[in-house]
């Protein structure tokens, strides 16, 4: 679900009515052999799981017995759903202040790291370091940062006379909570944005430079316009993959409630859309309004992207574009 | 103009691309250490060319070594190889009992699933099989054989079993000026002692807190059985959220957070270490009551943890005006079952019942620290060597021991109460609107589960 296509490829079929020639033939086939695990991977895996997706979304299915055809009951039922708006609400506000807040913070690590400072591969490493430390892993470790009363963040905070929130059992904090988190394994986007940032061509600051512009100048007219397809790239990526926020969130409750029904906790304030599909699916063998769920999911995400790329077109810049 | 930079650049954000891609992949849960065969297992493959192979597979189990041993003498006595799997996440366990080749026999934690899996047809009705004596059904507690019962018809047994008791720490109890040796004897005097444990500092932070109502998890359960109901009919056609011993359960939570100040109690509780830690608020003397179950007082908790720990265990007492509720507790626990889709039901039979038999009921329940199901199990001395052991032993055997009710939406009435008694107990909302809500959305949910069997 998660695939953007580029535009055209040019790759074009063979055209099938001119006769092939011994080698042209032999290649196709050595071609498609080549790729062929990748073909059946796809099929099998991808396509295949996705078509029967849409047909269960329009079944009642729960595993065992067969699905069993209801039409658009589950997508109607899905609008009259609490906890789908609840959840897509918390996605959104994931997406809106997460995804933004991780390209300003990831941007601003990448300008300081690209500065020429002695032992700057040093701190290259240290910020790429956390987005290796597995999901789980790092969820776990956070818990413990943001423990209200015992934790790291809360005692440097008392330490300058501020009583910290119950950053993960306060509904309001929650979220903020998670965003922080999300903040520490920025990393990868990091280095994407070092990588161009070493390719603004010098050649436009030195005349920038010439014509007597300030630093802040300098970043505002070439250096952001030039490194807007990577903020394009970096923020369709980032709003696929809050879409399908789920690993931090999962752990978030389980860490903050034991029971099986903590899923959302504290108040549904972390129940984002693939918790609550999880949920549906999962928990409740609601198979088919999973499906559902996943498809609104999908043409979210699909609309979202189109929207982003769309707009794209008035601000982002390609060198000689 | 520097391309060969760009098509650094390039590389790495294909590279990373990829790298994202794969990290969005469907969503996995918790992917701790699961599904790893046991030692052992691969040095017994080797001989006999075509033994069968039975396997069980367990959604619980810290020790799976022990496990796989104990069903080793299964194997050894009917030659063939019995493979555990333990612990076996509820995902794996959905796609199994979905898919063609089951595990002959799945043991889980509780029996919540089993009434929609009952209703979904993944799982062996017993009846049949009960009929052939293998297994002695009177020699099985009957509050832990009510929970495997499904609109009349058995679908699961009871392996071993839990219940829950009050806990109480004795040196806080003295510091308070109260019998160390006297544990309250009703739901009412429970408050007040609650009240005389908890401190205050200064700044009107809690340092230590007297009772927690769902700590380490919802108990609802269990005072609603002291308010004297459940919150389904005794058929599972009804829920019955606002009955009053519902409402009047909520209601009794309802002080240990709202009579205090709920967010300074929830800010208190959350600061708590792990379950099993010595950091878990009982165990450092944070709370000086808790509702807790029979592995406590075992070897593998209190005694691990925190074992110069001073402490008591009672049954949680009954209301005030309700003394003939006295030892009332919900039994729920480890159930075995046949998956709908294993061939050789016949074998898989077999094994269970081996697994029923009161020796082995009585070696793995011993092991761990759990009740056993079986009365003749419950014989063995070793489970009265420890005296808070036995505190629940009695209580299972107790004629006001009930067993959870099972229906086809459990896991969704799981869900909203659990939500309700958040918002009850966290926000101090009044619980009447909120179950009303929960009883009109839920009622037509299990009607349309029921009809449609």
């Amino acid at each position: 679900m998660t695939a953007i296509t580029g535009r055209s490829t040019g790759f074009k079929l063979p055209n099938c009515r001119r006769k092939w020639s011994r080698q042209t033939k032999r290649r196709f086939i050595t071609g498609i052999l080549f790729i062929s695990l990748w073909i059946i991977g796809f099929f099998a895996f991808t396509l295949y799981p996705m078509v029967a997706s849409l047909y269960y979304s329009f079944t009642e299915y729960h595993i065992k017995r067969a699905p069993e055809w209801i039409g658009l009951v589950n997508y109607v039922n899905l609008f009259h759903d609490p906890l789908f708006w609840t959840s897509l609400y918390n996605t959104t506000y994931m997406v809106v202040f997460g995804v933004s807040l991780s390209l300003i913070v990831s941007f601003t690590c990448a300008l300081l790291l690209n500065l020429k400072i002695r032992g700057q591969s040093i701190y290259r490493v240290i910020y790429f370091l956390p987005s290796i430390v597995p999901t789980v892993a790092s969820t776990l470790l956070w818990l413990w940062i943001l423990n209200p009363n015992s934790g790291l963040l809360n005692t440097i905070l008392s330490h300058i006379g501020i009583r910290g929130p119950s950053w993960t059992t306060d509904p309001t904090w929650s979220k903020p909570s998670l965003i922080l988190l999300g903040l520490w394994g920025v990393g990868n986007t990091i280095v994407i944005y070092l990588a161009s940032l070493q390719d603004v061509p010098v050649v436009l600051m030195e005349a920038a430079e010439l014509d007597g512009a300030n630093w802040w100048q300098r970043l505002w007219a070439v250096t952001i316009p030039l490194v807007s397809p990577v903020t394009l790239f970096n923020l369709i990526m980032g709003v696929i993959a809050t879409f399908q926020y789920f690993a931090q969130a999962y752990v978030l409750s389980a860490g903050v409630s034991p029971v099986a029904s903590g899923l959302g906790a504290p108040l549904n304030s972390t129940l984002f859309y693939s918790v609550y599909l999880y949920q549906q699916g999962f928990v409740y063998l609601k198979m088919g309004y999973a499906s559902a769920l996943a498809w609104i999911l999908f043409l979210i995400i699909l609309v979202c992207t189109l929207i982003l790329l769309r707009s794209s077109e008035r601000w982002t810049y390609y060198e000689g574009g | 103009m520097s391309h060969r930079g760009r098509r650094v650049a390039m590389v790495v954000v294909a590279v990373l691309m990829l790298a994202l891609l794969a990290s969005c992949a469907p969503p996995a849960a918790a992917p701790a250490g699961q599904g790893q065969a046991p030692q052992g297992q691969a040095e017994k493959a080797a001989p006999a060319a075509k033994q069968k192979v039975l396997r069980v597979w367990i959604t619980w189990g810290d020790n799976p070594a022990q496990l796989q041993s104990l069903f080793n003498k299964y194997g050894e006595a009917h030659n063939v190889r019995v493979e555990v799997n333990s612990p076996v996440s509820e995902d794996k366990v959905i796609a199994a009992l979905s898919g063609n080749e089951p595990p002959d026999v799945l043991v889980l934690g509780g029996p919540d699933s089993v009434g929609s899996w009952a209703r979904e047809g993944l799982v062996t009705p017993l009846d049949d099989f009960l009929s052939d004596g293998k297994v002695d059904i009177n020699d099985i507690f009957e509050a832990p054989l009510s929970q495997c019962k499904y609109q009349g018809t058995y679908y699961c047994l009871p392996w071993g079993t839990d219940t829950y008791a009050l806990f109480w720490n004795k040196d806080l109890f003295e510091e308070a000026g109260l019998d160390p040796e006297q544990p309250p004897q009703t739901m009412e005097e429970l408050a007040e002692f609650a009240k005389k444990l908890t401190k205050v500092d200064k700044d009107g932070h809690i340092t230590q807190v007297g009772f927690v109502p769902d700590f380490s998890w919802s108990h609802l359960d269990l005072y609603t059985a002291m308010m004297g109901g459940y919150w389904y009919s005794d058929d599972g056609t009804k829920i019955l959220f606002t009955s009053d011993p519902v409402v009047g359960a909520l209601k009794w939570e309802q002080q240990f957070y709202c009579d205090y100040n709920a967010d300074e109690v929830l800010r208190f509780t959350s600061a708590f270490g792990g379950y099993m830690s010595p950091d878990n608020g009982f165990y450092a003397g944070k709370v000086a009551m808790m509702v807790d179950g029979e592995w406590q007082p075992g070897v593998n908790f209190i005694q691990k943890y925190k074992p110069e720990l001073y402490y008591g265990v009672a049954p949680f007492p009954p209301p005030a005006d309700h003394p003939e509720r006295k030892d009332t507790n919900l039994v729920s626990g480890t159930v075995a079952l046949i998956p709908s889709g294993v061939k050789d039901k016949a074998t898989a039979w077999d094994l269970m019942a081996w697994m029923m038999s009161p020796e082995i009921v009585a070696e793995e329940m011993v092991a761990n620290f759990n009740l056993p199901s079986s009365k003749k199990a419950a014989q063995d001395p070793r489970f009265h060597e420890n005296k808070k052991f036995e505190v629940f032993l009695k209580l299972m055997a107790d004629p006001n021991a009930k067993a959870p009710i099972l229906t086809p939406i459990n896991a969704e009435v799981g869900t909203e109460l659990g939500q309700i008694e958040e918002k009850v107990l966290h926000t101090c909302a009044d619980p009447m609107p909120l179950l009303q809500a929960g009883q009109e959305k839920l009622q037509p949910m299990l009607d349309k589960a029921l009809s449609g069997q």
